[in-house]
């Protein structure tokens, strides 16, 4: 019972990662936080849908569109739209991203209405039987692709030039101008990773659960919860927290009220807040003047 | 441009004038058009209360429609449940409210600012509304529960036309009192932790509170709204407070003007008339309500309300003397 849940609860917390560590890039960069993400997440998954149901396109290949297609998509959102109000108050910000994550949810909602749909399998992966265990096909599917996408997100951070520009970027944007980085068209290159990052988190979760267009607002709380848990802006923190958020998603449903499963996001991040305000592995941030 | 003495005297005739010419409305309307004018009310009110948080403190929160929720749900309860008669449960939604207010911002006493405060106030909204839906024998759940017809006085408040009146009471009520608490020392302080919070602390003023109370007094405001509307529409269910209600009201403040107490009227009153043929196509509000807050962002930042103040001085709002 105890290792099933923990089965679950990591493929839980893999797909929370993604998402966490979508919203964490887009805000050590830019310092926005992404208050529409669930609905690029939301989006990116019914790319997928379309692509796959409606269009027939193989799994694979349909998967690695819709990626793309989001990653252009946070591109020219950040240079459309996010960029013209940069000199603005922050809170501009975070409508901009609220709006647009409501034009999206419009969007498949006039499309698809109050339908939810259901996503074809990918593969009939066997599940794994070990003992009394059983490990889904889903679960080692979702576990196995994000393993590998954050094997290659934190390579590129820690190996590549990338992962320079990116650490210089978020210490301080206007020192990382007067070495001739451009933080304009990287911050679009960010909010195009972040939208992507999500996509995937999106796609992995169509499978398992039902499209609908209100897929996002849930799955934005379990990234906060998760960044709230971890120290928010802290890279690793966001994947430990959204595994941490998994796991106790699991157990409190299986051995308090399986209602508690919808709401302990909420309260991990209300209780977070109060009692250790920079996460479980954030530092302290001090206001200077 | 400041407005001169007479021009101040002419907009303090033109707040009290504006009401008083509305008490003839009613007068003139067929009941549909009465039903939206006292939606424009009642938004006007949410508007009011939820730009007290975002704009004149400029504290990013998702929790008004929770506070308007819990107004409404509260009054509907104190009626239904209590036999309380509806119009001693304003005030009682009100504090409501404010105690949603002090919930959801209590974070703030513990430093807690900008974006983790918007994101307790977000996980304080879903947190209601799961309340809604789960606390069956107390809010209804999914079905809502009901408000019985009303009066007060003898009167009958059934009609949208009666209801009205006193709905325009309570507006104005809540409309002077904000724009006097503005006026006060404490909504200085409020508007002060906008602008420079660490500035407004060095002068002695216990920042933490003034956001908390912001919060109160916007949930204050916004609580008594959920009651009115509780009357308006005599039923309360969990989806009038869902995720298509918070962007109306963003979109009702950006629209208006962010920290513009004219502009929660013009806000409202444009998003309350323009998107009603819209309802009955699902998806559609939330596409027009997401590319409105869009355009406005991008081409009037400063909403309605700016080009009123381009009109007239009579129009700018400032709370402070030079």
């Amino acid at each position: 019972m105890l290792m099933q849940l923990t089965i679950s609860g990591i493929s839980q917390g893999a797909i929370y990662a993604l998402i966490a560590l979508s919203l964490t890039v887009v805000y050590r960069s830019t310092t926005i936080v992404n208050f529409g993400h669930g609905d690029f997440v939301m989006a990116g998954a019914f790319l997928s849908y379309v692509l796959v149901v409606l269009l027939g396109v193989a799994f694979i290949p349909a998967a690695m569109l819709a990626v793309v297609a989001m990653f252009l998509l946070g591109l020219a959102f950040s240079r459309g739209l996010i960029r013209p109000i940069r000199g603005g108050p922050h809170i501009g910000f975070a409508l901009m991203c609220i709006s647009a994550g409501y034009v999206f949810r419009g969007i498949a909602r006039i499309v698809w209405g109050r339908e939810v749909l259901p996503m074809p399998r990918v593969f009939e992966i066997e599940p794994i039987f070990i003992g009394d265990l059983i490990i889904t096909g889903d679960a080692v599917f979702i576990i196995s692709i994000t393993a590998i996408m954050l094997v290659v997100f934190f390579g590129v951070l820690a190996l590549t030039d990338i992962g320079k520009m990116v650490q210089a970027v978020y210490q301080s944007a206007r020192g990382a101008q007067l070495i001739g980085i451009n933080v304009d068209r990287f911050n679009d290159f960010t909010w195009g990773i972040g939208a992507a990052l999500g996509a995937i988190g999106g796609i992995l979760i169509a499978p398992i659960s039902l499209l609908h267009p209100d897929l996002g607002a849930s799955f934005l709380i379990k990234g906060f919860a998760a960044m709230t848990l971890g120290g928010f802006g802290s890279l690793y923190g966001a994947v430990l927290g959204a595994l941490i958020l998994g796991l106790s998603e699991q157990y409190a449903g299986a051995y308090i009220n399986s209602a508690l499963i919808d709401i302990t996001a909420y309260l991990v991040i209300v209780l977070v807040l109060f009692l250790r305000p920079h996460g479980l592995f954030g530092r302290k941030t001090v206001v200077k003047v | 441009m400041m407005p001169t003495a007479s021009q101040l005297r002419l907009r303090t005739i033109l707040f009290w004038a504006v009401p008083l010419l509305l008490l003839a409305l009613p007068l003139s309307t067929n009941s549909y058009v009465q039903f939206i004018a006292n939606s424009i009310v009642i938004f006007s009110l949410v508007a009011l209360g939820f730009n007290f948080v975002i704009g004149n403190l400029g504290q990013l929160a998702f929790a008004n429609t929770a506070l308007f929720g819990l107004g409404a749900y509260g009054s509907a309860i104190l009626v239904n449940t209590f036999g309380l008669p509806w119009i001693l449960s304003i005030p009682l939604a009100g504090l409501a409210g404010a105690a949603g207010g002090f919930l959801a911002s209590a974070a703030a006493l513990r430093g807690i600012r900008l974006y983790y405060l918007a994101i307790i106030t977000l996980a304080f909204g879903e947190l209601m509304r799961w309340l809604y839906v789960h606390g069956k024998s107390v809010t209804g759940g999914t079905d809502g529960m009901g408000v019985p017809a009303q009066s007060i006085f003898g009167v009958s408040l059934t009609d949208d036309h009666a209801k009205f009146y006193v709905f325009l009471v309570v507006a104005v009520l809540l409309f002077k009192s904000t724009l006097n608490l503005l006026r006060s020392r404490i909504g200085r302080s409020v508007m002060a932790v906008r602008e420079n919070e660490v500035a407004t602390a060095s002068l002695g003023i216990p920042t933490a509170r003034i956001i908390v109370f912001a919060f109160m007094w916007s949930g204050f405001v916004v609580g008594c709204a959920g009651a009115l509307f509780a009357l308006h529409t005599s039923y309360v269910f969990p989806e009038s407070f869902g995720m298509l209600h918070l962007i109306v009201s963003f979109a009702m403040v950006l629209v208006g003007g962010l920290g513009s107490v004219i502009g929660s009227v013009l806000g409202a009153a444009a998003l309350t008339i323009l998107p009603e043929y819209l309802r009955s196509f699902p998806g559609m509000e939330e596409l027009f309500f997401g590319l409105i807050v869009i355009a406005v962002l991008l081409a009037l930042p400063d909403g309605l309300a700016s080009l009123l103040r381009k009109l007239s001085p009579i129009f700018v709002e400032r709370y402070y003397r030079e």
